[in-house]
């Protein structure tokens, strides 16, 4: 991990397992309903101080706790057009698999690149840790897998563009 | 036809619904009274820093902070106060001067930590100075502090 990255990572590291603190809870508006409580929003008393942690403008986490799920949304780095469109298609290829990553959520949320969904049945059936080692581990692969595809994108674009105009060398 | 009606909200109209304002003990005292304390607060905290003390400074800042509703111009002043404490502050020196912040005052450190990064456009401060602090209260106060951040409703 790099040094610049470290203080960042552990400050969503400490926030995250002190907010994954979770419990079953049913709703209180509707009957027999049980929702997560962040996302339906209908009763305030359950719903926590959303924390934001942030490097700098472009790179922040939202955390938004209530008493049986949390919402983390994380913001990745974006430094040009390439990474921008990049990231697009890479959150979007996951959250079409929203199933197979369990905690991801379908949608992110507004002025933000991913989100992630923890209820209490994930803590229940999954270790604490492990969740939030997961969260942590891909916050460092996300932006090392972007520098590297936009390397590889810009290495591909290079390569095609020289045997294309070595037919108008000879 | 005109469907908006289904968007109201009725159960605000209900006698038994909870208000924003019962979940915490109001502030007792004037929003006017608010701003001058935290002007006044301002002036200590600039001669405290001027003699090299930044604990006092820090525990100027911290004692008495604003919150609820009516005083965010005196919430403002306190974030800006504090950030140029922090700012200010050799990172050695960190761990010392949290060691002397009574409880209260650590979880409202780590409460305006919290509102210094989720600010959308945060002045002259950079990231990694609130990152340096946040790391270092939290080896001091634990995941307690957080947790109490988390749930305390009187919001800085």
């Amino acid at each position: 991990m790099s040094n610049v990255l470290r203080p960042y990572l552990a400050a969503v590291r400490s926030t995250l397992t002190a907010a994954l603190t979770l419990e079953n809870f049913s709703s209180q508006v509707v009957e027999r309903h049980n929702k997560p409580e962040v996302e339906t929003g209908t009763s305030k008393e359950v719903l926590l101080n959303p924390l934001t942690i942030s490097r700098n403008e472009n790179e922040r986490v939202l955390i938004e706790p209530s008493v049986n799920s949390i919402r983390l949304s994380i913001k990745i780095k974006q430094a040009d057009e390439i990474e921008r469109i990049l990231c697009h298609k890479f959150t979007r290829f996951m959250m079409q698999r929203a199933e197979s990553f369990i905690v991801l959520r379908r949608k992110p949320v507004q002025g933000y690149d991913i989100s992630f969904l923890i209820t209490n049945t994930h803590t229940e059936t999954m270790l604490k840790h492990k969740i939030v080692d997961f969260i942590i581990q891909f916050m460092e692969e996300v932006d090392k897998e972007i520098s590297e595809m936009k390397l590889s994108l810009n290495a591909r674009a290079r390569i095609v563009a020289e045997s294309y105009l070595t037919a108008f060398n000879t | 036809m005109d469907t908006a009606f289904r968007k109201i909200d009725i159960d605000i109209y209900d006698e038994d619904t909870l208000q924003e304002s019962e979940l915490y003990d109001a502030d007792p005292r004037d929003p006017a009274q608010v701003l001058d304390d935290a002007k006044q607060r301002q002036a200590a905290v600039r001669s405290s820093l001027a003699k090299g003390d930044i604990g006092e400074a820090l525990s100027i800042t911290l004692d008495n902070a604003p919150y609820g509703p009516g005083v965010d111009a005196a919430k403002e002043i306190t974030l800006q106060t504090l950030l140029t404490i922090l700012n200010s502050t050799k990172s050695t020196e960190i761990t010392g001067i949290i060691k002397t912040l009574s409880q209260d005052s650590q979880d409202t450190l780590m409460k305006y930590l919290y509102k210094g990064m989720g600010m959308p456009g945060w002045g002259d401060i950079s990231g990694s100075v609130l990152l340096g602090w946040h790391e270092k209260l939290t080896e001091v106060a634990g995941t307690g502090s957080i947790v109490r951040a988390m749930t305390d409703r009187r919001t800085v």
